[in-house]
């Protein structure tokens, strides 16, 4: 049986998107058969950080209102065999669909994949109350700034109003040396306030963009930092145990240097 | 009546606090008046824009987030954190008091009066704390129970 997850933050610009994509390949590339929805009609991104953005026909609403099969508005990824992108359309508002309809969408979905992922708009209205109307899980995605895990701790909230129960966390664009002086809300500071399970922290990483830019996810490179952190979290999402990565440690040098006490 | 709005009703317990509770509640009961029939306890965090509105004592097993806000008519007693807006005697009772494990709100009113935590940033609180109306000004202070009738 299958899985409908929903990525969501409250704040815009923290980082779903690229979660969904990244954990979306990830999943894929274990061998699973994963389809992305993209929730946020009117606004869609999601198609594009896959780079699949020219091979739009169908998409969410059309499937809603019966203009076509849902085989026929699902996308398959360039590279992942087994991954599908249900697009957002660009031209109609979050109106166009109801929760309703988002859940029969997404029963329907489960007959196919194991994995259905829901990239969730920005804010707490239509647009998020159909992204979730869905879902079984959830996953919220916050950065360490006050107003995002402020907005956080709102979604929290509307979550466990919704039946959502238990969500998982996402601490996004982390940055350990920023942390570490002090200038930063830390991981510690975060969990204090939202007191919900950690499933992940990923670094802030330049990699992010670049791999963005060319379409692709930063989930597929060896050498990325977050690439790694996407990784670990697609493994603990498929319920292994994974110990948070090291990210203070820039090497032994580092920490040799912070031992005799230079740094 | 409460009037608990921001999550649905099945997640909220609430029931009457002469049921159950542990010690330092039985210490309170002796102190004074306090704890009176017409108090709710609630067990679970609340989180931003998530509200608590009752015409008598709060008791909050839990966090007050950020965002969040909770208005009694009596006391608000918080065993967890309240870093959100609180605001006891809210129908102008000036014996009310604000009691917490961690009193850091963003706003902290008793019957008529308004304050906030001072600018400076001062540090966090690391034991729990009163805060309630001493010759018109409100007052915070370390809460010690037991060693002093501190409850009016």
């Amino acid at each position: 049986m299958g899985e409908v997850i929903v990525i969501t933050s409250g704040k815009g610009g923290v980082g779903k998107t690229t979660t969904t994509a990244n954990l979306g390949t990830g999943l894929a590339s274990m061998g699973h058969q994963v389809v992305l929805i993209d929730a946020d009609i009117g606004l869609r991104n999601l198609d594009v950080l896959l780079g699949l953005e020219n091979r739009i026909v169908y998409d969410l609403t059309d499937v809603i209102d019966g203009k076509c099969r849902l085989r026929q508005a699902l996308i398959k990824d360039k590279r992942y065999e087994g991954l599908y992108l249900l697009p957002a359309a660009q031209t109609k508002d979050k109106t166009a669909v109801n929760p309703d309809q988002m859940k029969q969408l997404c029963e329907d979905l489960l007959k196919e994949f194991e994995y259905v992922l829901i990239d969730c708009p920005a804010g707490i209205e239509q647009g998020f109350r159909n992204a979730v109307a869905g879902a079984q899980k959830a996953i919220v995605v916050t950065t360490p700034e006050m107003s995002a895990v402020r907005d956080a701790d709102r979604v929290i909230g509307l979550l466990e109003a919704s039946e959502l129960r238990k969500p998982a966390l996402i601490i996004n664009r982390l940055r350990p040396k920023m942390v570490r002086h002090g200038d930063m809300m830390s991981m510690e500071d975060i969990i204090d306030i939202l007191a919900i399970e950690l499933l992940g922290i990923i670094p802030e990483d330049e990699m992010v963009v670049i791999s963005t830019n060319k379409g692709e996810t930063v989930l597929s490179d060896e050498r990325a930092k977050s690439g790694q952190a996407f990784r670990n979290i697609v493994r603990r999402l498929k319920g292994e145990n994974v110990p948070l990565m090291e990210l203070d440690g820039d090497g032994l040098l580092t920490r040799l240097r912070r031992f005799i006490g230079l740094k | 009546m409460a009037f608990i709005e921001g999550f649905g009703s099945r997640i909220v317990e609430y029931i009457f606090l002469s049921l159950i509770w542990g010690e330092i509640f039985l210490q309170f009961i002796d102190q004074g008046n306090l704890i009176d029939d017409n108090t709710i306890l609630i067990r679970r965090t609340l989180r931003s824009g998530q509200k608590v509105n009752f015409s008598g004592n709060v008791v909050i097993l839990g966090d007050v987030n950020p965002g969040a806000e909770v208005k009694a008519f009596g006391h608000v007693i918080v065993f967890g954190s309240l870093r959100g807006m609180v605001h006891a005697g809210a129908d102008g009772d000036e014996q009310a008091v604000v009691i917490a494990f961690r009193l850091q709100p963003t706003q902290l009113r008793i019957a008529n009066h308004i304050t906030r935590p001072p600018e400076d940033g001062s540090a966090a609180p690391d034991q729990p704390e009163i805060a309630r109306i001493k010759d018109n000004v409100v007052t915070i202070d370390t809460f010690q129970s037991g060693s002093e009738r501190q409850i009016p």
